[in-house]
């Protein structure tokens, strides 16, 4: 089984998105054989209200539930987002959420993003975060937003041992102490590989060698990416069938406990 | 003078990626193609693609036309050379079309020769895999000059590498676009369009400025570099339209699905060239999701490149 936990759904203000409803989404996952995938609206990055995605999500996807799991997008700066939270997951069966603290103006180590950690960790929910949307060399003219640094996603798992994190769209992890599992950070985070490189600096052979492949899970990014990169990596990866695997879907499967 | 060795049909051993399955717009079967022991890989890698070319020429070869040998400032540059060679078996890249620059820029004269030696050199440890540009600084025009008649005329190299030390449509520049429609090689040339200034790159060129040089040598061969990379790619394909002369090379780190497809389809599969850049699954990667035929990835695989090659005049 494959499980893409990088996967999105709707518009994206910047840039024409394909394959962005679900009957073209699951079309392209079923041509690449990818079995399920976790989706978040595409439009919450640039939406103020960003529940009224996470509503436009559950919505498109209402009858692929078997295939797609909604995450919400929740901004913990924006009005009523405990409402929000509390809808998602009791309304919406919603099981976990995608934080963009760079694009909503905010810091993973302001007091109100961790009341919100907290929240959605006591409710069960999984905490995805994109350390970058796109590539900044191509960012619109409006935008100045940053990758979120390494370091400040050390703060994070550090404060919140309890919580389940997804790190996603990162690389670098090989020089952090994240990428380490002697570094004395809590077991409570993932990271997913669409940036990691399989050959030449081999990231994510490093990876598996250092956090281990328990720690590794698949995700492509699309629409926003070609899933075919993703799918390549594990194709050319020097490693045992069984850590493939893992990565593929179990570890997936085990960490949003489907 | 040494021949360029663009040979067609490169056998390669421990391929682990086959061409058929590359050229698969669907990963199911590359899945399933993956997933067979390595001789059957091979097996399949060498069984015969009809070419979308007529006559003697062949597109089976796949070319990278954009890739980098390591400086030998670097302890591992050897260790490195040889993982660049690994990862092209294991993706089914045939041949890498090679550089290497000056770690810092700009380059001086023997900065810039000492970095074509080297590369040189990578030619004759990798025979038929590493073929090379010469890189050189436009800013010192003899010793430039000079030294792509070396390196194209004496070593066999395939092309030049252009970086940023000048924008492309400054006039210290054209004496090198001169000399390359001369010998008729291409030019890779670096290029970005940011929506913001490039602080670390003042004379950076973009599309814009290369469709430009491109109208000023209609003659020229000009390889916009790694379209993937180099900050908004929709505006880059636009601007290269209506610039025939121009090719677009899709290396770059970044997997943005959609940009292959819109470079064929706004300037034409023709003018689209497969290239790396050392982002190895995301070169391959773009390609073979890009929703094309079999026959328009054969040409951006290799057939495009090819044809270009075969253009020298020495």
């Amino acid at each position: 089984m494959i499980v893409d936990v990088n996967a999105y759904l709707g518009h994206f203000a910047f840039r024409q998105l394909r394959h962005n409803t679900t009957d073209l989404l699951i079309a392209l996952m079923d041509a690449k054989r990818i079995d399920k995938a976790v989706v978040t609206s595409a439009a919450a990055i640039t939406y103020r209200n960003a529940q009224a995605g996470n509503e436009e999500l559950v919505a498109e996807i209402k009858s692929h539930r078997d295939r797609l799991i909604p995450f919400a997008v929740i901004n913990p700066f924006y009005a009523g987002w405990q409402d929000d939270l509390k809808i998602c997951q009791e309304d919406f069966g919603i099981t976990g959420l995608r934080l963009y603290p760079k694009w909503h103006n905010y810091q993973l180590s302001d007091p109100q993003c961790g009341e919100l950690v907290n929240a959605a960790t006591e409710r069960g929910m999984a905490i995805s975060i994109p350390l970058h949307v796109e590539d900044n060399r191509q960012q619109s003219w409006l935008l100045n937003i940053p990758d979120i640094p390494l370091e400040e996603i050390v703060e994070l798992v550090k404060a919140h041992p309890k919580a389940r994190f997804l790190l996603l769209n990162g690389l670098g992890y090989t020089r952090s102490p994240l990428g380490r599992k002697d570094s004395g950070l809590p077991s409570n985070y993932v990271i997913e590989l669409s940036r990691l490189s399989a050959v030449l600096a081999n990231e994510l052979g490093q990876l598996i060698a250092d956090l281990g492949a328990d720690r590794v899970v698949f995700g492509t990014g699309m629409p926003f990416n070609y899933p075919d990169p993703a799918l390549l990596k594990l194709e050319v990866l020097d490693a045992a069938d069984a850590d493939k695997e893992k990565i593929r879907g179990q570890n997936a499967a085990r960490w949003l406990r489907l | 003078m040494a021949v360029p060795q663009v040979m067609p049909g490169t056998h390669i051993h421990m391929r682990r990626i086959s061409r058929r399955t590359l050229l698969k717009s669907s990963a199911a079967a590359a899945a399933a193609m993956a997933m067979r022991a390595p001789a059957s890989a091979r097996q399949a890698a060498e069984q015969p693609v009809h070419s979308a070319s007529s006559g003697p020429l062949r597109t089976e070869t796949v070319i990278d036309c954009h890739a980098h040998l390591t400086h030998h400032s670097r302890s591992a540059w050897e260790a490195d050379d040889r993982k660049l060679i690994n990862a092209a078996d294991k993706l089914g890249i045939d041949q890498l079309c090679c550089s290497i620059l000056t770690p810092r820029r700009p380059a001086t004269p023997d900065g810039f020769r000492e970095c074509n030696q080297w590369t040189a050199d990578g030619v004759q440890r990798f025979p038929g895999r590493v073929l090379g540009y010469c890189y050189v600084n436009p800013g010192y025009g003899r010793e430039a000059l000079e030294e792509i008649r070396r390196c194209v005329g004496d070593r066999g190299f395939v092309g030049i590498k252009l970086y940023n030390e000048y924008t492309c449509t400054e006039p210290v520049v054209f004496p090198i676009v001169e000399l390359a429609i001369e010998l008729g090689v291409p030019i890779l040339h670096h290029a970005s369009h940011s929506h913001y200034f490039v602080d670390d790159q003042p004379r950076m060129s973009d599309g814009g400025h290369l469709a430009e040089l491109a109208r000023r040598y209609p003659e020229a061969m000009l390889i916009c570099a790694h379209i993937s990379g180099g900050g908004d790619w929709e505006w880059t394909i636009k601007a290269l339209r209506n610039a025939p002369n121009v090719w677009l090379d899709t290396s770059g780190s970044v997997t943005d699905e959609g940009t292959v497809d819109m470079a064929a389809a706004v300037v034409g599969v023709d003018r689209v060239v497969f290239g790396c850049d050392s982002s190895m699954t995301a070169g391959v990667g773009k390609i073979r999701g890009a929703d094309l035929s079999a026959q328009d990835k054969e040409k951006i695989l290799g057939g495009n490149m090819m044809k270009l090659l075969r253009r020298r005049r020495s």
